[in-house]
């Protein structure tokens, strides 16, 4: 998927035409910009993803899901992840209500335990399924929880630098994000710790062109202290399929949805 | 020939003393570039096949070294567990992960800000205040601020710290729901927060015992760091940021590298007083014996050039100091000064008769020569026989003592005679006293002596008869020797470290770790044959009632594929399993397409308005693609009438799921889940885990073992837990319990496995569970926490271990092997005690071979050996006797014992034969022999044991050891010497005092 929403990505953007006014765009627009193009691209959409994760020591782990993301009104989304490989996780779930002035809703579904089980709200800034991407790459991180600065602009792209409002609720003390001029696709996140090291970052390493919206369609997460890489496909992505709501409810866990099973 | 060094020297003692001093130049320049080891990972070589897998196990599971900090509360009820106490954890937690270095390199400890408070930072400086440490600091070059690797990165490795404030907890939360979170996630702000915590810790196997102490009294800390060396620093780091804790709360800092490090920043402090200490003690007894200070100048020098000589070829050879070498110093002064306290006890005694400096010495060397020759040249091969012990400090320390005894044999030819020319006035000289008129204290020791010598004629016998018995005693002591050591226990008793290990240990289930990795012996292994059995015997079990034709379509297809495989190399089954999934699909196709097609419409249904009477209608839109199933479903509703809504929809796709149970591409899905799960996915290999460490706990030797089973198991027992309803009956609420309860194991099969761990992986600490197996789950690492470091303790795990897992094979086979520094020490230990051995009867052999060609006779060489024979037979009798464990120091006395105590034997036996010789007469010659021969190894034997005894008031117990056992060498040989051997003599006559020989006369 490119990115889509949902997952990992940050991505994409809405209008073609924006380089126009792109000049006198603030800070904070273009972080807007891109988190509608990384996260909100379509009313909907729909992905499948292979990740791979590469840890230093060699031993990779590969891990294969589709993903559904429903935009609402309100600027609220619903996610449903669905896997399929490796064997041994085959049919579990994840469901996610992002709720913008509340905590998000999760539930999971291990078919192997036959459980459904409700997820306490809790630290969006933990690792997705084992890999180097946190949920809130997933879902992307709303842009009021940090301070913007524009620091670079060029013809090609945008250096924003972003410090928490709350430095206690993350655990980077800043990170930049280079965002594509054109389809205001974040390329490149940059996360740096308290003694300024730069310990992790977040591309983009493919866009491509998916009915009309640029998306991530290889995404890659690095944590520079293990080496350990994490690197996702999307595939066979699609927008405004028109997914009915009631697909991200728990009865869908249980039995999962067509349009992740087909 | 022997008097040409000499000669030389008393014709030209200028040029000599220049030489000398030139030389010394040239060894203390090297001083400067010293560089400290005070590691005893390097007791093994870097090469060691052990030490080697250490490191790839500290790689594979991203372990590190540990400074353990323990927080010890005994006063508070709550323990540790109260407010204040927690946060002051939290926030040291805090200063320890963010630890920078200033632009001026000082250590600056970041508290984050959070939404109510602004960030904060402290710089410290750690530079010794006290002004002794502060120049100690500067000497040996120790930067106490050095908390920083090259690119000025913090040494603590903060995301890898276990703490409360950072190690992940999954709990039960509200509605149901579960939480995922750090144990601490917030500091308490009230007593029943604090206690929130507690109970969350307690509930976690992973923290209870290690984190936190199950009496509630401590917590702890474990500082990962990049090396070992830095752990001394960190650890003054902590005190430093602890300071102000008030004393209620008591802050101990313990692990292994804590006290190698200490012990090593110690062990320079003793360095630069015990052996100066040393040196002043055997000085001010030459003072006492000689009254002539610049006549006992010159053993002083000896002494002090031989050891600059010994430091400085080992630190120009580029070495380390190490906790060996860093007693060259010490076992190189007494042995230094022998040869020339001989020479002078004899001059001082000889002087009268010449008047003359020049002829005096020309005398005493003549004869003392060849004793002096031998004593050295066997002190030698000693200490260089430790070359061929199997570990490179020891080798080290051996070879570089032997050259410093070279040394010293070589300044008391031309050093001394040198010094006396020039420096020893014959004013001063001529006032000595007279032989016959020595002062009462020497007229003592004389008759002393002469007493001593009555008795071995009178009651050699006896002598002879006692010295039997106690070698037999002390075999028996020998046999009662227990090899052992820990670095901890280098420390005395009332060390802060040994205080703080004790008590941790204590509280918690040990601050010792060791490492038990398992896996598999063959992890190639295939089994396809078995693999294909297995899948068409389940494929029976479930299917062949519900569809048997299809049954035996799939098992056909099974058996097609297998006999395909067998025919391939490799293992990859991948393949198989799709074309696998393929059949499942079209059986499935065949026999379940309706009921899937009816299941997802269900599923797709809007609950609003749904009855029985409704759902057949809503249904409609499907009836014509589905055949039996709706009907079929429909009359196994009806008894179900009541429902509407969701509830019904439910009900509905229940019915569906028993059908759907039934499908061949889940059935497959599971299948492979199960035949491909690497080994620790397997629930019997982690079964065979858990018990394994059930066994363990069980057998009382280990204080705690972790393993990934453990987190397993916590997980899906809180993934499982259900909440009993509010006001239920005690016999419900334990229903529930019971049900609960049931979870904490390891799941059932390996998906469910798989999915627990995928949760596992995805906590707020990535990776934490990758310190327990590897990503792919072929590896798994057992922790184990033991109270002791003692090598005993740790030997006697590895052998229960070893019995385990003889007598339980594993499911699949497995391979065990061991790291961590607890048992790293096992291995050099046990390395050198082999090696002691080897060593030790090697250099008697040459010592013995040394011996015969001195004295040109078998029986005299034999002889010369007795003391030393007795000496150390008695030494390591006594060592068993009492219970001290055999380690390191003691270990390495073996090869002193045989340099010093063959001594006094040579001088003994070399000149007892040259008076015979003179007067044929043995009790003439024993009376001879116990005048000035024997004051002569009496004082060597008095300076070298008393000069010794300010080790005794080292805080490190090998600088005890040294020295107890140093003085105890010397008493026991002295008295071997002077009692054993002149009551062989005289029993023995007849043979050691043939006719004289008149070859014999140059001796």
């Amino acid at each position: 998927m490119r990115t889509l929403l949902t997952t990992i990505m940050l991505c994409l953007f809405v209008l073609g035409s924006s380089n126009v006014f792109a000049q006198q765009l603030s800070a904070d627009e273009i972080i807007e910009r891109a988190n509608q193009a990384a996260y909100y691209a379509g009313a909907d959409g729909q992905a499948n993803v292979k990740m791979t994760i590469t840890a230093k020591d060699g031993i990779t782990r590969v891990r294969e899901f589709a993903l559904l993301r429903l935009n609402e009104a309100n600027g609220d989304q619903k996610f449903y992840t669905y896997f399929k490989a490796p064997a041994d996780v085959y049919k579990m779930a994840y469901l996610v209500w992002k709720n913008l002035a509340d905590n998000d809703d999760r539930w999971l579904w291990l078919p192997a335990l036959n459980l459904k089980k409700r997820i306490a709200p809790g630290d969006k800034r933990t690792s997705f399924v084992g890999s180097d991407f946190v949920y809130e790459d997933v879902s992307g991180r709303s842009p009021k929880e940090d301070r913007h600065r524009l620091i670079e602009r060029t013809d090609d792209y945008y250096v924003i630098e972003n410090e928490p409002v709350d430095p206690s609720s993350v655990e980077f003390s800043r990170y930049t994000v280079q965002i594509d001029a054109t389809t205001f696709l974040p390329m490149l996140a940059q996360y740096y710790d308290r003694s300024g090291q730069l310990y992790r970052k977040v591309e983009a390493l493919e866009v491509v062109d998916v009915q009309g919206y640029p998306t991530v369609t290889v995404a890659q997460a690095s944590d520079l202290v293990s080496g350990s890489v994490t690197r996702n496909e999307f595939s066979q992505v699609r927008y405004d399929l028109g997914l009915k709501a009631k697909i991200f409810t728990e009865r869908f866990l249980r039995r999962p949805p067509r349009e992740v099973t087909r | 020939m022997k008097l040409t060094l000499t000669n030389i020297s008393l014709k030209y003692p200028k040029l000599i003393i220049v030489a000398i001093l030139a030389i010394m130049l040239g060894f203390l320049m090297q001083f400067p570039k010293v560089q400290f080891d005070n590691d005893p990972e390097n007791m093994l070589s870097s090469q060691e096949p052990v030490r080697i897998f250490h490191h790839e196990i500290k790689q594979a599971y991203a372990l590190y070294d540990f400074v353990i900090v323990g927080v010890v509360n005994e006063e508070n009820p709550a323990g540790v567990f109260n407010v204040d106490t927690l946060g002051r954890l939290h926030r040291l937690t805090q200063q320890l992960i963010n630890v920078q270095r200033s632009d001026s390199g000082l250590p600056v400890v970041v508290v984050p800000a959070t939404a109510t408070a602004a960030e904060q930072r402290i710089e410290l400086d750690l530079t010794p205040t006290k002004k002794w440490e502060y120049w100690l600091g500067k000497i040996f070059s120790h930067e106490a601020n050095a908390l920083f690797d090259e690119q000025g990165h913090s040494v603590i490795i903060g995301h890898e710290m276990m703490a409360p404030s950072v190690v992940d907890n999954i709990k039960q939360s509200e509605m149901g729901s579960l939480k995922i979170e750090y144990l601490m996630e917030n500091p308490p702000q009230t007593a029943a927060q604090a206690l929130q915590i507690r109970d969350d810790a307690m509930n976690n196997p992973l923290y209870q015992g290690t984190l936190v102490s199950e009496d509630e009294k401590a917590a702890c800390l474990y500082i990962p760091i990049v090396a070992k060396p830095y752990s001394y620093n960190v650890a003054r780091l902590v005190r430093a940021l602890t300071a102000d804790w008030p004393a209620q709360d008591q802050v101990l800092i313990t692990g292994l590298p804590v006290a190698e490090d200490t012990f090593g920043v110690e062990m320079l402090l003793q360095m630069a007083t015990s052996a100066p200490l040393a040196g002043l003690a055997i000085f001010l007894l030459l003072f006492m014996f000689f009254r002539n200070l610049s006549l006992i100048m010159a053993p002083m020098f000896v002494a002090m050039f031989s050891v600059i000589s010994a430091m400085g070829l080992l630190i120009g050879l580029g070495y380390d100091v190490h906790i060996m070498s860093s007693m060259i110093a010490i076992f190189l002064m007494p042995i230094a000064v022998a040869d020339a306290v001989h020479i002078l006890s004899e001059f001082f005694d000889s002087y009268s008769r010449f008047n003359n400096k020049a002829e005096t010495i020309r005398y005493v060397i003549g004869h003392l020569f060849k004793p002096m020759l031998y004593t050295s040249l066997t002190t030698i091969a000693g200490f260089a026989s430790l070359a061929f012990t199997p570990i490179p400090p020891v080798q080290v320390f051996g070879l570089h003592v032997a050259f410093g005894v070279a040394v010293a044999w070589l300044l008391s030819m031309t050093l001394i005679p040198a010094y006396i020319m020039l420096f020893v006035s014959k004013q001063r000289l001529a006032k000595l006293p007279l032989k016959k008129q020595t002062n009462s204290a020497a007229a003592e020791s004389l008759s002393l002596l002469a007493r001593m010598g009555n008795l071995s004629q009178k009651w050699s016998g006896t002598i002879l008869i006692i010295a039997l018995i106690l070698v037999g005693i002390s075999a028996y002591g020998i046999s009662q020797i227990k090899v052992n050591d820990n670095p901890v226990k280098w420390f005395t008793t009332d060390h802060e470290i040994r205080v703080a290990d004790d008590i941790l240990n204590h509280h918690f289930g040990g601050t010792y770790t060791a490492y038990l990795t398992f896996e598999e012996v063959r992890p190639q292994a295939c089994d396809c044959e078995k693999k294909s059995h297995l899948i068409e015997a389940q494929a029976r079990k479930r299917f062949t009632a519900h569809s048997p034709k299809e049954t035996e379509e799939f098992i056909a297809k099974l058996h097609q594929l297998s006999d395909q495989r067998a025919k391939l190399a490799g293992c990859d089954v991948s393949e198989c399993f799709y074309q696998l999934l393929q059949e499942a699909d079209r059986l499935d196709q065949k026999i379940l397409a309706g009921w899937n097609l009816l299941a997802d419409e269900i599923n797709y249904l809007d609950p609003a308005d749904l009855t029985t009477t409704t759902l057949p209608i809503r249904l409609q839109t499907v009836a014509s693609d589905v055949g039996d199933e709706l009907p079929l479903l429909l009359a196994q509703l009806s008894a179900q009438h009541e429902l509407v809504g969701e509830p019904l929809q439910d009900a509905a796709l229940t019915i569906c799921e028993t059908h759907l149970n039934q499908s061949y591409r889940s059935f497959v899905v599971e299948m492979q889940a199960e035949v491909t799960a690497p080994p620790f996915k397997q629930p019997k290999m982690l079964r065979y885990i858990e018990d394994l460490q059930e066994h363990l706990q069980q057998s009382g030797l280990v204080g705690k073992t972790t393993s990934v089973v453990d987190a397993l198991k916590k997980a899906n027992f809180e993934l499982n837990y259900a909440e009993a309803p509010a006001g239920v009956n005690a016999l419900v609420l334990e229903s529930y319990a019971a049900r609960n309860r049931t979870h904490y194991a390891v799941p059932e099969n390996a998906a469910a496995v798989g999915q627990v761990f995928v949760q596992l992986e995805g906590m707020k600490k990535k990776d934490s569970l990758f310190h327990m197996v590897t990503r792919d789950y072929r590896k798994v690492n057992i922790w184990i926490q033991l109270k002791s470091g003692d090598n005993r303790d740790m030997e006697a795990v590895v052998d229960l271990v070893d019995q385990y897992v003889a007598a339980n094979g594993a499911p699949i086979e497995l391979k065990s092997r061991w790291a961590g520094l607890t048992y790293l020490n096992v291995v050099w230990q046990d390395k050198m005690v082999r090696g002691m051995i080897s060593s030790l009867i090697g250099s008697f052999v040459v010592v013995l071979v040394m011996m015969m060609m001195l004295f040109r006779s078998a029986l005299w060489g034999t002889l010369a050996m007795i003391p030393l024979t007795v000496t150390i037979t008695l030494i390591y009798g006594i060592i068993g006797l009492v219970g001290k464990d055999y380690d390191m120091p003691v270990a390495v006395l073996s090869s002193l014992t045989l340099g010093l105590s063959v001594d006094f034997a040579i001088h003994f036996l070399q000149r007892s034969r040259k008076l015979y010789r003179q007067s044929g007469d043995w009790i003439e010659v024993s009376q001879v022999m116990f005048q000035d021969p024997a004051r002569a190894i009496t004082r060597n034997a008095i300076t070298i044991s008393v000069g010794f005894l300010p080790l005794l008031l080292a805080p490190l117990v090998p600088y005890k050891t040294v020295g107890f056992f140093l003085a105890t060498i010397m008493a026991v040989s002295w008295l071997a010497s002077l009692l054993i051997l002149p009551a062989l003599l005289s029993r023995l006559q007849r043979w050691v005092f043939p006719k004289i020989d008149s070859r014999d006369h140059q001796i």
